[in-house]
This record gives C-alpha cells, structure tokens and sequence, in this order.
C-alpha cells in the first residue's frame, strides 16, 4: 500500500485510460491511411481538362447572388472544404449563399504549356461565365484566397463580366517581398537564379517538389507531430488534425509555363504592382477594379506578409473596401472556417438579401 | 487543476519543441540567406536540369528504338482530347448564344401576337357593335319609312278635311238660308243633306281617333317620332 503511494506522488496525475487512448490514436493515424473528406453537398456544373466547377446551393437561400471561390494554383482546394464544422464552404451554404468552386485539380505532363492566361480567360473566366448562366443570376461575387486571390484581381482588371463584389484573403499583389531569404529574392530578381530550364526540363512540376519547395521555406516541422501526441486523447481534435495532415502533404502540380511566368512576371519583374503585366493581350490595371472590395489579411501569416496585401488597397477604384487584419494564420484562417463568419458579416449587406414573402 | 496543469509533461514538451523549431529554422534561414548560398543552389538546380533534360531525351530515344510511346505521345494524344473539349466548350457557347437570341426573338413574337389578338378582339367588338347600329339603323329606316307612308296619309285626310271644312262652310251658309226658307220638300232635302253631313262628321270622328293612334305610336317608337309629331301638328 505504501509503496502505491509513494509512485501516486511521484507520478500523481497519470490517467491511464487517457494515455491508452492517445498512442492508440497516434498508432492508429500511422497504421491507417489518410482519410477521405466528405465534402459539403455539390453538383458538377461544368468540366474542363483537369478542373471541375463545382455547385454547392444553400441549405436556405438567403441571398440572391451567388458566391463564386478561387482557390490558390499551389494547394488543393478542399481546404475550403475541409469537413463538417470547420468548411468555409459549408459555413456559407448554412448562411444562405449558393457558392461555386473553382476546382484548378492538378496538371499533367500534356498541361505543361498551360500559361497563367490560359488559367485566369480559358479556365476562370469560362467557369465565371458558367457560374452565371447556372445560377440564373446578373451579378456574381468572386471570393480569390491566396494566389487564387491575385487571380481573381487580375480576372476583375480585365474582364467585363458583372462581378458585384470582390472578396480576397491573404492575397500577395506585391512581390517584391517574400518570407524567402532577401538574398534569394534579390537572386531571382537579377537573374543569378533562373528556374526556366528547371521548369522547361520537367514540363509540369510533381507535386512532390512543389510540397519540398513549401516545406523548404520551413524545413523543420516537427510541430505539428507534436501537437497531435499533446491532444491525441481527443477524438475531434485527431479527425481535424487527420485532415489538415492529409491537405498539407497533398500538393498540387504545377503547369511549367505558369511557373516561369509566375516567376518571370511577378516574382522577378512585380509586373502585376507595376500595371505591366499583360494577360491575354490585355494590360492589367488594378485601377480598373471599382466594385467592392474587401481585403483579409492574417496576423500570423507566414506564407503572404500582410504588407504584400496591402497595396491593393490604394490601386483599385472602388469606392466601397474594406481591410481587416484577422488574428490567424495563413492555413487556420480557411482551416477553422472562421473565414466564412468574416466574410459573411461584409458580404451579407451587398449581396441582395432575398425577402421572405408572407402569404 | 492547479497540479494537473503543472504535471502534464506533454505541454512542456510541446513549448519546448516549438522554441527549437523556431530557432532552427531561423538558423537555417540566415545560413542560407547568402549569395554563395544562392549560387549555390542556382547552380544545382542548372545540374538537375541538365541531368533531367538528359534522361527525358534519352528515354525518347530508347523508346524510339522500341518503338513504345512515351508519356510525351500519351500527352499528345491527351492534348487532342482537351482541344477537342475546348472546341465542344466553344460550340456549346454558340448555342447558348442562338438560345438567347432564340429566345428574345420568341418573347418578341409572342408580344406581337398578344398585341395581334388583342386588336383584333378588339376590332371583333368594333364589328359587333357596327352590326348592331346597323341593325339599329335599318329599323329606323323602315320606322322612317311607314312615318313617310303615314305623311302621306295624312296629307290625303288633311286634304279631305280641308274638302269637309268647305262643305260645312256651304251647309252654314245653306242653314242660313233655310231659316227663310219653309217649305217641306226643302226640308225634307235639307234633312238628307244634313243626314249626309252627319255621316261625314262621324268619318272624321274616326280619322281623329286614328291620327291620335297614329300619334301614339310615334312618340313610342323614337325621340326622333316627336320630332315627326311635332312637324305633323305644324303641317296641321
């Protein structure tokens, strides 16, 4: 009995059942595979080579114009959709909004001449389009989050399309700053490094170089690893968890020709700061963007600085923007789906609020 | 609660592994943060290019000798089936451009046809209603007609009046005279002759009575029938 205690206060605290369940569940994400995200009710509208529009309508239409989401080129879109409680997109059916989704999917060896024109007037501008006719609607708003964001902007400069509102998160619009080393930036601005050949060699770059090239930025990253052994007792933080891991491992390819264009024009030249960048012929002037505008930057990003976002805001213009400073990260802020509760609080009031009719 | 914050081992764990993560990749990124670093990897990325242009070409060239394709014309043959698609995508387009101006032009034929109908019910009213005056208008004519037959009437009773007036004017003036007058065989004529007068007040008794009818009937018939009333008292 005594020699019970003595261990009891050594290791007072220790819940058996509960560390039995934590390496259960840390075993059971190594032992089982990644898994499968449910996504929020949806149709396809309409298909083109590797990219899918999708529909997902409202549980409740509440407003008349749609919502019509750009994801980044670099990640898999799903993290919109990550899964029930914590989907942006699920998040916004719920509130009333029919939303479409721009699925880019990922390239394959036959997409390497795909340019950023193709992707902004073949593939968005097409999808815009479709969404429109779909919904049946006049007027559309297109929500771009991170490099889909800058797409968006770009789509906005040039087209005529009725876009009503333009939402963008964690946007970067000016290149000339990074999270990169200064001296590798200042390299790939003169030149020193050049990743033409790199980009013509492979035609489309795989996913798993695209997933080092993140993981270089930050190649320690045991973080993560570690927050599922501290929480692993609870079960709703390991499916989170499963489902972040799964996204953040699984990076999409990457066309050749909008990676050297990527590079080339913005990276190096900051053409798109500068209103030199040229998109299906057409010069790209943010000054041609006078809908509303609403601008979301996170706090924590470690992917898009918020200064990179900032000078959006005096280029468009739009009468009607709005910025805000969200205290979250680059992933968390579509991850958690807090998002969609930002969003909504600006969108609501511009997006056509249907009237109940009382019989 | 106090003691179980203080021992859980994992949340130390946790802080301490985030600390060092920090400050290893801080550490790496100022390492790298160089221009010997840069010309480093600008060099080793020009390396794997060259190593990986060098495989790409001599994989063609080894299939070539087999005579197997490579993933060059798989992607060739892919990239028939995307324009193909694009071309559907194109095509799909136009149609949708035809339905549109399909579709104005129906919704502007259906108003012309509306406005169509609606003339011509309303002309189908305008028609009925022109039968109806006409109608109207016969049945006054004949109303007219007999008025006219009856005018004719009159004026041939005016004109026996005019005939029996005169005569009365003679047996006034014979009444007259027969006040000298004594014998019997005059008065027996004069008695025939007032017979026959007496006769003829009785006709014209009934003329009155039937130009009073005949009035009756005229201010029934139309307003225009007092008009004729009033021209056929003035004739009178």
């Amino acid at each position: 009995m005594s020699m019970q205690g003595s261990i009891k206060d050594f290791i007072p605290l220790l819940d058996l059942g509960k560390e039995t369940k934590r390496w259960e569940q840390v075993l059971r994400i190594l032992k089982e595979p990644k898994p499968d995200i449910i996504p929020t009710q949806r149709e396809v509208v309409w298909k083109k080579n590797k990219s899918t529009l999708w529909f997902h309508p409202a549980k409740e239409k509440k407003y008349k114009v749609p919502l019509f989401f750009v994801y980044s080129l670099l990640n898999k879109s799903y993290i919109l959709d990550i899964g029930e409680g914590s989907s942006v997109i699920g998040g916004l059916t719920e509130m009333g909004y029919d939303v479409y989704l721009l699925d880019w999917g990922s390239p394959g060896y036959e997409d390497s001449n795909i340019t950023l024109d193709n992707y902004i007037l073949d593939y968005l501008k097409a999808a815009v389009k479709r969404a429109i006719r779909h919904s049946g609607v006049n007027e559309i708003t297109v929500v771009g989050y991170c490099l889909g964001g800058t797409i968006s902007a770009i789509l906005a400069a040039i087209t005529d399309l009725p876009i009503k509102n333009l939402v963008l998160a964690t946007i970067p619009i000016d290149f000339s700053m990074g999270i990169v080393p200064s001296k590798w930036l200042e390299g790939l601005q003169n030149g020193q490094l050049n990743i033409e050949r790199f980009a013509d060699a492979y035609g489309v770059i795989p996913e798993d170089i695209m997933y080092a090239m993140f993981r270089g930025l930050s190649p320690i990253y045991i973080s993560p690893m570690v927050n599922l052994i501290t929480r692993a007792y609870d079960t709703d933080y390991v499916e989170k968890w499963r489902r972040m891991d799964k996204w953040t491992k699984d990076s999409a390819s990457f066309s050749g020709a909008a990676f050297k264009q990527l590079f080339n024009d913005l990276y190096k030249d900051n053409k798109l700061l500068k209103g030199e960048l040229v998109i299906g012929g057409k010069r790209v002037d943010l000054s041609n963007i006078n809908c509303p505008l609403f601008v979301v930057s996170t706090s924590r990003d470690t992917l898009v600085l918020e200064p990179q976002s900032l000078p959006i805001m005096d280029l468009v213009s739009s009468m009607d923007k709005t910025y805000q400073v969200v205290e979250a990260g680059h992933v968390s802020l579509a991850l958690t789906g807090t998002f969609s509760i930002i969003a909504d609080k600006w969108l609501s009031a511009r997006s056509e609020e249907i009237q109940p009719i009382f019989s | 609660m106090e003691k179980e914050k203080m021992y859980d081992p994992y949340e130390g764990f946790k802080q301490i592994s985030e600390m060092w993560e920090r400050q290893i990749n801080g550490l790496l990124f100022m390492a790298a943060d160089n221009n010997e670093f840069v010309r480093l990897a600008s060099s080793g990325l020009g390396i794997h290019s060259r190593y990986m242009e060098l495989l790409r070409k001599n994989q063609e060239l080894m299939a070539g000798f087999m005579n197997i394709p490579t993933k060059k014309d798989v992607a060739n043959v892919a990239n028939l089936s995307i324009q193909a698609e694009g071309k559907i995508d194109i095509l799909e387009e136009q149609i949708w451009n035809l339905q549109d101006s399909i579709g104005s032009l129906n919704k502007e034929n259906l108003e012309l046809f509306q406005e169509m109908v609606r003339m011509i019910k309303q002309m189908q009213a305008e028609f009925q209603k022109n039968i109806h005056e006409a109608a109207e208008l016969k049945r006054m004519y004949n109303d007219l007609h007999e008025i006219r037959k009856d005018l004719v009437d009159i004026k041939i009773i005016q004109v026996n009046l005019r005939d029996v007036r005169e005569e009365i004017e003679e047996i006034k003036d014979l009444q007259k005279k027969l006040v000298g007058v004594n014998s019997l065989n005059e008065q027996a004529n004069i008695h025939g002759g007032l017979q026959e007068v007496k006769h003829e007040l009785d006709q014209l008794a009934e003329i009155k009575s039937e130009l009073a009818l005949l009035r009756g009937i005229l201010v029934k018939e139309s307003p225009k029938g007092k008009v004729k009333e009033k021209e056929l008292v003035t004739t009178k």
